[in-house]
């Protein structure tokens, strides 16, 4: 058994090493080759950050994804926090309202929401690519998940002591909720670092241009080797695989939450 | 000062009326950017698209009531109905062989072990890679003499157009999307295995019930509610699916791989058809509300586990 195991995770890691090993081949034609060059690497990855385009495709990546998911992180845990604590006029209204939106896909509102940024001027800048995406359904949801779980005992003490409830929110409820806004971090950072077809259709300026939008262009041009591709791909993918690392036990959290939670 | 713990909060909460407006007052105020957001960029846009999906608007002017007319264009739109068939096809083709194969390797993989652990990690990498970037790598992969036709090569096979035919191009994708979802399966469903009380299996194996029969009578029943959450996200996650087709073959060749989300994104945003795109969309919404509905309904199988 595990060796069928070994051999089936082997396989399944066989293409992340055949990008690694055509990153590091001089010649075009040597794509099915498994050898691997760390010089030709290098000079691929000098070439890459050498060039205009590349690493202005990954500072804007950096910008949008990190705007998406600081944004999500605030707005959401706010908003989860209060939908599950406090009693306010309208809270009924807005919880129906994220949960009906839990089922609508962006691809099924792309239109109007492309019309929303247009009218608001926002077609080719940054908030019109950080804000349509700034929140979601599903941060509020989990953050109001575990907010509801947060002890009732501890956020009483803390009132009758006399806090505020601006004050127990920060003080209590955003330490108490970390892992929460931890997973929702990491997961938006996750698919804003993958974002193609909004960034497509509201940036149409290069200058805006993340790192998928880019690379498909790169992809296309004449003078760009395969080689230069995939050293591309593989920088590109460093930053989701480092963040995955360093916090498996909030990314395996989030991603198994739907499937064990009432 | 002897108030139970349980009533405790509700008196608390009928003590004053500045407690409750203090409360009023600060769930408003945090819950007021996410009212301001939904209401912006999911409310107003969800009901703007069903009316869009009425009239006819090319962005110039203003749109025009036009009835059902795109719902009945789109009845005798072959393109349409090319986009609906691949979409299907991409959608089970790569749904089945995932789920299978990712409880196939959850199981033995759920058990205890360092390097059962170290071989989940392993597993994650392609799901955590950026769809881009795997995309790209695919797309070298399947090239002409990309590692693709070197291993059929070995196998004694003759190279194959992997991206440019048009009976080849969707099962390139279909391999793509499996490999790329199969270890977020296997971690959600290693989860869920994890999750289940030890005690049923002890007792079945005191019974003498044989592995086959522990699997099919214990463990899959357990296991439907984590089953239908990665059916569902499967599902929903292939039917709209843009970035593989975009990245790898763009809809070609001839319309091979034009999915449901390409074909609308083309139709309005090449073409500019806001209200012929807005009525694909709901079609694509009520199909996937339709299939999420029915999976509850079946792997609920009528009680309300």
């Amino acid at each position: 058994m595990k060796v069928v195991l070994t051999l089936v995770v082997a396989v399944m890691l066989l293409p992340v090493y055949a990008m690694i090993a055509v990153s590091s081949a001089s010649d075009a034609n040597d794509l099915g080759g498994l050898t691997f060059d760390v010089s030709q690497l290098g000079a691929h990855v000098a070439q890459l950050f050498g060039q205009g385009g590349f690493p202005l495709y990954l500072r804007n990546s950096l910008v949008l994804a990190l705007g998406v998911a600081v944004l999500e992180v605030i707005l959401s845990g706010a908003a989860g926090y209060a939908l599950a604590q406090l009693r306010f006029p309208g809270s009924r209204a807005l919880f129906a309202v994220i949960v009906g939106t839990l089922s609508l896909s962006p691809i099924v509102v792309l239109v109007p929401m492309y019309l929303v940024v247009k009218a608001l001027g926002w077609i080719d800048t940054f908030q019109g690519m950080i804000v349509p995406f700034m929140m979601s359904a599903f941060g509020v949801f989990l953050v109001r998940q575990f907010a509801l779980a947060l002890p009732r005992e501890l956020l009483l003490s803390a009132r009758v002591d006399g806090a505020g409830e601006l004050r127990i929110f920060a003080r209590i409820g955003v330490p108490l909720l970390r892992p929460a806004l931890l997973t929702l971090f990491l997961l938006q950072f996750l698919a804003q670092w993958d974002s193609l077809l909004w960034p497509l259709i509201v940036a149409n300026d290069p200058g805006l241009w993340p790192l998928p939008v880019g690379l498909s262009q790169l992809q296309t041009e004449y003078d760009f080797s395969i080689g230069l591709v995939s050293t591309a791909a593989l920088i590109t993918a460093v930053p989701p695989l480092a963040l995955m690392f360093l916090l498996q036990r909030y990314y395996v959290a989030g991603l198994t939450l739907g499937g064990l939670r009432k | 000062m002897t108030l139970s713990l349980e009533i405790a909060p509700r008196v608390a909460r009928v003590s004053g009326k500045g407690q409750r407006w203090a409360e009023a007052r600060t769930g408003g105020l945090l819950a007021l950017p996410a009212a301001l957001y939904f209401l912006v960029f999911w409310l107003v846009p969800f009901v703007s698209a069903v009316y869009l999906s009425f009239t006819s608007y090319d962005l110039a002017g203003t749109p025009e009531w036009t009835g059902l007319a795109n719902y009945r264009r789109m009845l005798a739109d072959p393109g349409f109905w090319n986009s609906a068939k691949v979409t299907a096809v991409y959608t089970v083709a790569s749904v089945v062989p995932s789920i299978v194969l990712g409880l196939a390797l959850a199981v033995p993989l759920s058990k205890p072990g360092r390097y059962n652990a170290f071989l989940r990690a392993l597993i994650m990498i392609p799901a955590a890679m950026p769809l881009v970037a795997s995309s790209m790598t695919w797309s070298v992969i399947f090239a002409d003499k990309g590692l693709a036709n070197t291993l059929i090569g070995l196998a004694g096979a003759e190279p194959k157009p992997w991206l440019t035919d048009e009976g080849l191009a969707l099962w390139a994708l279909v391999i793509m999307t499996t490999w790329k979802h199969l270890g977020l399966f296997v971690i959600i469903l290693t989860a869920g295995l994890q999750g289940l009380p030890p005690a049923v299996f002890e007792a079945a194996a005191l019974d003498g019930a044989g592995p086959v029969r522990i699997f099919s009578r214990i463990t899959l029943p357990l296991l439907r509610r984590t089953l239908l959450f990665v059916l569902v996200i499967a599902v929903v996650g292939a039917m709209q699916s843009f970035v593989p087709a975009f990245l790898l073959t763009k809809g070609g060749p001839a319309g091979a791989t034009e999915v449901l989300p390409l074909y609308l994104w083309a139709t309005g945003f090449t073409f500019e058809r806001m209200g012929y795109a807005s009525a694909i969309a709901m079609v694509l919404l009520v199909a996937m509300l339709a299939l999420s509905l029915a999976q509850f309904r079946v792997l609920r199988g009528g009680d309300d586990a």
